[in-house]
């Protein structure tokens, strides 16, 4: 069940300026229903098993999976690695913050304040200052100081729909809404966040991303674009994704600045080159309807890049590493 | 095009809390669908009158593929336990949808959320 599944020497469509890679598929538990990842330490890969209430912990050297349990009624959505090493996750299910130890395992829940509701919790970022901010799809958004406990949640400006979030390498961050298609920039120390609308209306806006540059990349559902946009400039960009009809969920930039975006409908990752403006490689799904709502990576060692794609309808989970 | 909106909010305000032990479940498909009649915009269906209605077949919404098939080619029309049924595991009764929320374990809270769409639909 844990063994690896399958191994391609890949070079799937590929165009000019692309960089020849391979892939891997790793099998997780059957029913796990992988929706987020994150590289941790010492070379292994977490994701949320959203549909058994467990962090995931894989290990690519192996192919071993353990499951840390997060609690009864536990939904897991989001994970990333704090700066303290461990896994902090957004669980919708808890209607809490989650850090779990990467030593020991043990678990630490933050619930949220019980005057906020239930907040159908969706992704974390931490700030320059280690500071936890997160979003929650019925109209929230909060942040967490694991310092000193100091919990806060605010009702976001236009209501329901905030999803994706992140910070830029300034610290700053910004969350996008889907529901609401807008980007909000957050004032950290006051908590105001201020909405920033995009140029196509009703785009749906699911997930942002910050290059090395600080600008913003956004994956916007219902139009099928990938966005850019310069806080610096305020300068806006947008590129239909190819194919037909298609939909960007999940985007990411990885160490070289190249942008991954998933196409949900036409059930393929893409990157994008923002210096030759063109989608240059497409990893399609493990198979059909592979649904990856999330994507992150990781430089190695060695200086090559590695970009995780959780296949949260398959319980596979992909890699695409640079040759 | 790009209008800045700088809103100020109150820090730790109160939020709107649902009044009835229906609205509370409901406030799991809240993020994506919406009971009041017309309003569209949302990443899911409205769900005013969804019991009795044919899948996929709300006017006006963009319906995956799969949803499409569920309701004009396999005829599934959503009464009570059709709906629970995909509330418990959307997968297996509409495979290949989009719906994201993760099941409702909970008899009890798919009970109360199928009360309160019963109320949606008059």
């Amino acid at each position: 069940m844990r063994r690896l599944l399958l191994v391609m020497a890949a070079a799937f469509g590929l165009a000019g300026g692309a960089l020849a890679a391979s892939t891997q598929v790793y099998t997780v538990p059957s029913g796990a229903g992988p929706h987020d990842v994150a590289p941790g330490p010492d070379g292994v890969v977490w994701y949320t098993a959203q549909k058994q209430g467990a962090l995931g912990i894989l290990y690519p050297d192996t192919g071993r999976v353990v499951h840390v349990p997060l609690g009864e009624g536990s939904a897991p959505h989001g994970v990333i690695m704090g700066p303290d090493g461990a896994a902090w996750i957004t669980d919708s299910g808890l209607n809490a913050i989650v850090r779990v130890d990467p030593k020991t395992n043990a678990v630490k829940v933050w619930k949220l304040p019980e005057d906020s509701g239930y907040t159908n919790l969706n992704t974390p970022a931490f700030d320059g200052d280690g500071v936890i901010w997160f979003t929650g799809q019925t109209g929230i958004y909060g942040r967490l100081d694991p310092k000193t406990d100091d919990l806060k949640v605010w009702q976001a400006p236009l209501g329901r729909g905030p999803y994706g979030i992140d910070a830029t390498p300034a610290g700053e961050i910004y969350y996008v809404s889907l529901a609401g298609s807008h980007l909000a920039s957050v004032d950290r120390k006051t908590g105001k966040a201020s909405v920033i609308e995009l140029p196509t209306p009703k785009q749906g806006a699911r997930r942002v991303w910050a290059d090395s540059k600080g600008d913003l990349w956004i994956s916007e559902w219902n139009t099928g674009q990938l966005t850019r946009y310069s806080p610096a400039t305020k300068a806006w960009k947008s590129w239909m994704m190819p194919g037909e009809k298609p939909r960007a969920y999940a985007v990411y930039v990885d160490e070289r600045d190249i942008v991954w975006v998933t196409d949900w409908g036409l059930n393929v990752t893409r990157t994008f080159d923002p210096k030759t403006e063109t989608f240059t490689a497409a990893y399609p799904g493990s198979g059909p309807g592979a649904n990856v709502r999330q994507i992150l990576g990781r430089t190695l060692d060695d200086g090559r890049g590695e970009v995780w794609l959780p296949e949260s309808a398959h319980d596979r989970i992909m890699v695409v590493r640079a040759d | 095009m790009r209008l800045w909106l700088a809103l100020v909010l109150v820090a730790n305000p109160v939020i709107a809390q649902p009044s009835s032990p229906g609205e509370r479940a409901y406030m799991k498909c809240f993020s994506c669908h919406s009971v009041v009649a017309g309003e569209d915009g949302l990443q899911g269906p409205n769900l005013h009158g969804v019991l009795g209605r044919k899948a996929g077949t709300l006017a006006g919404f963009d319906y995956s593929p799969a949803m499409k098939r569920a309701g004009t080619s396999a005829g599934l029309v959503w009464d009570r336990a059709r709906l629970e049924a995909f509330l418990q595991e959307p997968d297996s009764v509409v495979p290949g949808t989009v719906m994201a929320r993760p099941p409702l374990a909970s008899a009890d809270e798919r009970r109360m959320v199928l009360d309160y769409l019963e109320t949606a639909r008059r």
